[in-house]
């Protein structure tokens, strides 16, 4: 008799998603999916609406990634009414995107993934999250994780003109230029935050790679997967989270294509599967084969370790060391026949890949402060709506993010697409879930535990469900163990 | 961690785009016309450590948002403590409010004490329908939640008024 397990609400994880999984006669596992059972609507709701009003409309998706739609969207209208930024402008969004980028890192490293590591997989699901971080290692670090969020909200709310779905972006420019004051200010939060970042990926050493228990699970097959990788890079192959083109590379570490984000739909197409509203990107090149990994699979994911994989170095000095480190570790570094670093396809090392981008983004963040033109004050122009086709592109946190939008001559849009970062990732969530609960759940054997252990498989992703499906708000998740005949045998219902 | 984020700081939650989940936001920008220098006003979709950030500083915090509860009248408007802080309050990438607060505390920051934390909540009719208009019963409520908020913020209304 095959049994289920439903893992509903999937702790710390942002919207509602759930997880099934099937036992067999013999207590094995026969099938898991990674299901998202929301309904999306956002991209029917946006048509009829102004162009320029998406910015401040998309960023209400999600409360999590509102600067992330909010720049897509920005940049989307731009191409649109076929304008180009002012060059102050650009650098003001730029650097409001990467103090996102610090705080959502900073979220997701000590009170979602952070916890499986500093707590522990087998601790109880009431200890795996921030309060029992905070216990672990000690008050002060809370402390420093509340400021470092606080100081890069505060520069979010000052430049973008509310703290949590900021209202900045005009077609074209920004709605405030960056003062003197201001720059003095931002550049005191970004050496805060170069030293944050430091702190953290010495305290992701002390914790995680001194620990011979964490690197046996980190290099165990479990958490592995052989996919392609997609990332957006700058001329010079570094990641750019902000703008640059689209680069994807094989399982060996081959450049398979490097595209201008406009062309997403000559490179990637959606599969869609009956049990789930969240389609399944593909590669086109490579074409839809199933749920199977491999140089000949058309799956790829698109996350920090994948971003890193794509990159031929890092754009700043201290990140760029962190890198090479990185690859060293897996013994990677330049041992691609093409003489390219190896693609990492161990999935956990995404968490260090996570605190390597947030030391990126951090030290962008003072290059751009530094820059002689950041105050110039000419950060608005008058823009005619038109009839056009835009793509705005950016790397949000959990992966691309593509936002497609067309206006007909009055700027209003006929038709919405959005590709987000969670979507990217949801044929390999799917794949690295199934590969974990067949081999955690023998023989029916299963714990709060183990079941934690096959969230870890998908939360490494930091899987967005709101974003993902579009829908608004957030909801819950869950884990449901199910026999051969469906009847439930189990459920996790946390979050 | 000390600031000056003002004596009362007033949060409205919720989506401006979900019909009475909107509540919360309107309440802030009909109360941004007629506000006093000691009150901060904040419109948010996200709860969890973010609220926590708002709070930090403040001596005071309301916090404004739709609820959904079959055994109440759409347009009834309810005052409840900390403990009745809703799912708009929580934030499924951290924790809830009521963690976070913990949290804070636990850190040293300046933060309201739990009497001085009030939920205004205005009984919704409908959360799931994309609008940017409230439903007529909540619509009608408006001006009592408005008024609500201004007497809880000046100190006006205590926790004795509170309804179960």
């Amino acid at each position: 008799m095959t049994r289920r397990i439903t893992i509903d609400p999937i702790t710390r994880l942002e919207g509602h998603g759930k997880i099934e999984i099937f036992l067999d006669d013999a207590g094995d596992v026969s099938s898991a999916y990674f299901q998202i059972p929301e309904l999306r609507g956002f991209e029917s709701f946006c048509v009829g609406r102004h162009a320029e009003e998406m910015a401040n409309i998309t960023n209400r998706i999600c409360g999590v990634c509102p600067e992330a739609h909010h720049m897509a969207a920005a940049k989307a209208v731009d191409a649109a009414f076929g304008v180009t930024c002012l060059p102050a402008a650009r650098r003001i969004r730029e650097l409001i995107y990467m103090a996102f980028f610090v705080t959502d890192h900073t979220t997701h490293f000590y009170c979602l993934g952070g916890p499986d590591f500093i707590v522990g997989p087998d601790a109880p699901a009431s200890e795996r999250n921030i309060l029992g971080v905070i216990r672990k290692v000690g008050v002060d670090i809370g402390l420093q994780v509340i400021n470092c969020r606080k100081r890069n909200h505060e520069l979010i709310k000052r430049l973008g003109g509310r703290g949590v779905h900021l209202c900045g972006a005009l077609p074209g420019g920004w709605s405030v230029a960056l003062s003197e004051e201001m720059r003095r200010d931002f550049l005191d939060c970004a050496k805060e935050n170069i030293d944050f970042a430091r702190f953290s990926l010495k305290t992701f050493d002390d914790i995680v790679l001194k620990d011979q228990a964490y690197l046996d699970l980190m290099f165990s097959d479990l958490y592995r997967h052989e996919t392609h990788s997609m990332g957006t890079v700058d001329a010079g192959m570094a990641p750019n989270f902000y703008e640059g083109r689209i680069r994807v590379v094989d399982t060996l570490g081959n450049e398979v294509v490097l595209y201008d984000p406009k062309d997403y739909l000559s490179h990637i197409a959606e599969h869609v599967e009956p049990w789930s509203y969240l389609k399944f990107p593909y590669l086109k090149k490579f074409g839809w084969n199933g749920f199977v990994d491999g140089q000949e699979s058309g799956i790829y994911h698109a996350t920090p370790l994948a971003r890193l994989n794509v990159a031929d170095r890092m754009a700043t000095p201290l990140a760029q060391a962190e890198f090479e480190r990185f690859f060293d570790t897996f013994g990677a570094r330049g041992k691609a026949a093409n003489g390219r670093n190896l693609p990492v396809h161990q999935r956990l090392a995404t968490h260090w890949a996570r605190l390597i981008e947030l030391l990126y983004a951090a030290e962008r963040m003072q290059e751009l402060l530094e820059h002689p033109e950041i105050c110039d004050p000419a950060v608005r122009q008058v823009v005619e709506a038109r009839a056009g086709i835009g793509i705005g592109s950016v790397e949000a946190p959990r992966g691309t993010l593509t936002h497609h939008y067309e206006t007909d001559v009055r700027g209003v849009l006929t038709r919405v697409n959005l590709i987000v970062g969670t979507t990217n990732n949801n044929a390999p969530i799917s794949l690295s879930v199934m590969k974990a609960a067949k081999g955690l759940i023998k023989g029916g054997v299963f714990s709060d535990g183990i079941l934690n252990q096959v969230e870890m498989a998908f939360r490494l992703y930091d899987p967005c469900c709101s974003c993902a499906t579009h829908a608004l708000g957030k909801a819950p998740l869950e884990v449901n163990l199910r026999a051969v005949d469906g009847s439930l045998l189990d459920q996790q219902v946390r979050g | 961690m000390r600031s000056t984020n003002g004596d009362c700081v007033v949060i409205g939650l919720g989506c401006p785009f979900l019909s009475d989940d909107s509540i919360g936001p309107r309440v802030i920008r009909e109360l941004a016309a007629g506000v006093e220098e000691s009150w901060r006003l904040v419109e948010s979709h996200a709860g969890g450590l973010l609220l926590l950030e708002e709070l930090a500083g403040a001596t005071r915090a309301i916090i404004v948002d739709a609820l959904l509860d079959s055994r109440r009248t759409p347009g009834e408007v309810v005052v409840a403590g900390i403990h009745g802080s809703s799912q708009n309050a929580a934030c499924g990438h951290d924790c809830t409010l009521l963690q976070a607060l913990t949290i804070g505390r636990a850190m040293g920051l300046d933060l309201p004490t739990d009497m001085n934390i009030h939920l205004v909540a205005v009984v919704a009719d409908d959360v799931t329908t994309f609008a940017e208009n409230l439903s007529p019963r909540v619509a009608s409520a408006l001006p009592e939640a408005c008024r609500t908020v201004r007497l809880l913020a000046r100190g006006s209304l205590f926790a004795n008024k509170e309804a179960a």
